[in-house]
């Protein structure tokens, strides 16, 4: 059994409540915080803990709140940012919904870490309950004397407000969450300046994700150098992974980042093994937007080593063998899947969500559109593939956001590693229509190439 | 004035030049000129916060400073990257480039309806001088393009949202020339569009210049629509004394006609001074002009065709080689009915009339 660092008192009945969450060891982080230690120590302890952005792009999070500009005279902001819209991420969800105070006591210690006085949370919009949960949180603490004026005397002040966004995927960008919350359309902006130095109104800003300042709470609580135990090398503390898929039991777990990617689908204790007792094809192991990868390559590294739940491990390869720990959301697929259809699914969602700012993802995310679907209803010739490849090659890094790599990644890894079956829905298109390509070599061991 | 200002020595394309901090590396590369400078779509000199869209502008910089000479991992947006001291610039002598921006183009050209033959930017369009330069002989999509339900703008703008790149510079220009916005990007992805959420006519003393910088077809002159094809008309710089503009202007003159009025450009197709509706559309009369001459156009653009300046014909070498001198096939004057006409020397617009005229005299 992992331990829990987030999650351990997540079904303690009426955690939701500030009574009941305060009775149960509740900011006990913000009395240590704000009566004994000075905020250069906070980000000294989270810079100790290891602590990565939970978010996807897994970057040092004290490494990124020692980078806040801190010009005289001008507010800093903290931003969190709530817009989870990865298709298959729905860990934050959980967490905001279940113990909404814990990022309220994260927000605090981040928030007097890196003076802001008045932090942000911006929801997606389609998590409207959650907001309403949240908004109720924030009265209680505020009600509470855990925000507002002089908090515990200790002379900061600091105040908490929820935003919810409309409903774009783009706006969990930073720069265009930034822009979002100003008030403006959702474009992700043109960095640099990084949101850092010029963020939120033209102010130094810090957006992380909400598990991110979670974890700040077990963090500043049990001490940077006791969470940095946890886990393997530079994948320290806890992660949440939101599985779901052909698996028995679908949800929201807390690993300890040194379990294997096998264990985690196949123990009890987690996903439960694949449903229906069918055999694993693929999976995404880091939200919608990283590569897909064979069950082959999955579970054991191309060297022949076991795959583990760690950014390391799962990048292990890069891109050619590897994917990414990404925002965890974890998506299993059976042999019943066609990954054809997945790809164009997924390259469905990436048009819709396209901001349309710059031509190639505007123009190129809507065009692999069209060739996958006319690839899975068997129209699709050869030379698409290759069409295919080279539209997401030039895609990938001539974007202003990230949103441009992450709708050529799927397309990229899905070519790479499962080709044959879009080669067989090609050559075989009326087959194509009524059957799925099945596991064929997908889950044959690899040969392990000599290093 | 003892305190001199610290230069920045910044090398693009193996040629080194020296500008001042804060510069932007396209910038520092039209003070080169010549090809070294990147194709810029969505960039405007003049429009704050312009660029870095279009991804047409796209430079490898192979060294970030002599301080940090590490390359950058990604091609940047050269329109909104600012120089490093001692960086150094790959443009045209960097294949990923070349390869990237052909990919642009590509992206551009998939859902633009290249009707160019009946489109009034047609000559001066910055989209067909790209792919031109950069882009490939043909396209790969093989798909519907996308197209829109249409908006009207009002008496004098007409617009064409399925020629539109979304640059931007109009929303810019709304902003910051004319002090007042009506219209904007409605929607996202590839169907985003300009347009004004609730009907609405553009109407501002200044708003006509964004007719000016649409790099493209998508926002033209109502008052010259289908009158002419630019390379038929003849520019001419003219200006008049005018209470709410400069009043020096363009005239894209027909013999007598002014078939349409825009702001002087400078060699890098943006506007030198805006100028106001009134003058765009209203002076439409040669006696409400004081005229100063013909505009100099670049000798490579379409609208000077047939006026080429200085020109050096290559020598003959068909005669040198073969002894006797090339074979004409084919006189055209001979065949066609529409050749009859030397165009350059029509008065007025070349209509069906003209040809019938000559057509009688023959």
């Amino acid at each position: 059994m992992g331990r829990k660092l987030l999650l351990d008192k997540a079904h303690i009945e009426g955690i939701r409540h500030y009574d009941v969450y305060r009775r149960e060891g509740g900011y006990r982080s913000v009395e240590k915080v704000l009566k004994g230690m000075t905020p250069e120590a906070v980000v000294e302890e989270v810079k100790k803990s290891g602590l990565r952005g939970r978010g996807g792009a897994g970057f040092p999070t004290g490494m990124k709140w020692s980078f806040l500009a801190k010009p005289e005279g001008m507010p800093r902001y903290l931003v969190v940012n709530a817009d989870e819209s990865e298709p298959g991420t729905f860990k934050d969800r959980f967490l905001m919904e279940f113990i909404p105070h814990l990022l309220i006591e994260g927000m605090i210690c981040a928030s007097f870490a890196l003076g802001s006085n008045r932090s942000y949370i911006y929801i997606r919009g389609e998590y409207w309950w959650v907001k309403e949960i949240l908004e109720q949180a924030v009265q209680e603490a505020r009600n509470a004397g855990w925000l507002g004026k002089n908090i515990l005397g200790s002379g900061f002040d600091c105040d908490i407000f929820v935003q919810p966004g409309a409903g774009a995927y783009i706006c969990g960008e930073e720069t265009a969450l930034i822009e979002s919350l100003e008030g403006k359309r959702g474009n992700p902006r043109i960095k640099p300046p990084f949101p850092a130095v010029k963020g939120l109104w033209g102010c130094p800003t810090v957006v992380n994700n909400v598990e991110t300042i979670a974890a700040v709470v077990p963090i500043i609580n049990d001490g940077g150098e006791e969470y940095a135990k946890i886990g393997i090398g530079k994948s320290t503390g806890t992660k949440l992974i939101s599985a779901c898929g052909n698996i028995n039991k679908p949800g929201v777990y807390e690993i300890e980042m040194n379990i294997s990617v096998e264990e985690f689908i196949y123990s009890d204790e987690y996903c439960g093994g694949i449903a229906n007792g069918k055999r694993l094809k693929a999976c995404i192991p880091g939200g919608s937007s990283v590569p897909i990868l064979p069950a082959n390559l999955l579970l054991k590294t191309a060297k022949g080593e076991t795959r583990m739940m760690t950014y390391e491990s799962l990048s292990d390869g890069g891109f050619a063998t590897g994917t990414m720990m990404g925002s965890g959301g974890f998506i299993v697929m059976d042999e019943d899947q066609c990954v054809v259809k997945h790809t164009y699914t997924l390259a469905r969602f990436y048009r819709h969500e396209s901001c349309g700012q710059c031509s190639p993802c505007r123009e190129g995310t809507g065009w692999m559109e069209k060739i996958l679907l006319k690839i899975e209803q068997g129209k699709g010739t050869m030379s698409d593939i290759d069409l295919l490849w080279d539209i997401q090659r030039k895609i990938e890094g001539n974007t202003i956001c990230p949103l441009g790599d992450a709708a050529a990644w799927p397309v990229a890894a899905a070519i790479r590693h499962f080709r044959d079956e879009f080669e067989w829905h090609i050559t075989n298109p009326s087959d194509a229509l009524v059957r799925n390509y099945g596991l064929a070599n997908y889950a044959k061991p690899l040969e392990v190439m000599p290093a | 004035m003892s305190e001199q200002k610290q230069l920045f020595k910044v090398t693009i394309d193996n040629i080194t030049v020296e500008v001042e901090p804060g510069t932007t590396i396209l910038n520092a590369a039209r003070k080169i000129g010549g090809e070294v400078a990147p194709p810029a779509m969505c960039y405007y000199s003049k429009l704050k916060d312009s660029g870095g869209k279009c991804r047409t502008c796209l430079v490898e910089v192979a060294q970030g400073s002599a301080a940090d000479p590490r390359p950058m991992p990604k091609l940047v947006a050269s329109c909104r990257t600012t120089v490093m001291d001692g960086m150094v610039v790959k443009n045209i002598t960097s294949d990923r480039v070349i390869d990237a921006r052909k990919g642009v183009v590509e992206f551009l050209l998939i859902n633009h309806p290249l009707d160019c033959p009946v489109c009034d930017q047609a000559g001066e369009c910055h989209l067909q001088d790209l792919s031109y330069e950069h882009g490939a002989g043909a396209s790969r999509y093989e798909f519907k393009r996308r197209t829109f339900e249409k908006h009207n703008l009002g008496p004098y703008i007409q617009l064409h949202m399925t020629r539109c790149i979304l640059c931007y510079r109009c929303v810019y220009t709304a902003d910051q020339v004319s002090g007042e916005r009506r219209h904007g990007i409605l929607s996202r992805g590839d169907h985003a569009e300009i347009a004004t959420y609730i009907e609405k006519s553009l109407d501002n003393d200044f708003i006509g210049n964004v007719i000016d910088v649409c790099p493209v077809g998508a926002l033209t002159d109502k008052t010259f629509r289908f009158k002419n094809r630019v390379w038929f008309t003849k520019p001419v710089d003219a200006h008049c004394s005018c209470d709410k503009c400069s009043g020096n202007v363009q005239l894209w003159m027909r013999g007598d006609e002014v078939l349409r009025v825009t702001a002087r450009k400078d060699e890098w197709g943006e506007v030198k001074e805006w100028i106001c509706n009134t003058c765009r559309f209203e002076r439409k009369k040669v006696s409400d002009w004081v005229i100063e001459g013909p505009s100099k156009i670049d000798r490579h653009s379409v609208i000077s065709q047939g006026h080429y300046v200085g020109v050096q014909k290559p020598h003959e070498t068909v005669a040198k080689v073969t002894g006797r001198k090339p074979k004409l096939l084919m006189n055209i004057k001979n065949v066609s009915e529409v050749n009859q006409v030397d165009l350059s020397e029509l008065k007025g617009p070349a209509t069906s009339d003209v040809f019938k005229q000559i057509k009688k005299e023959n």
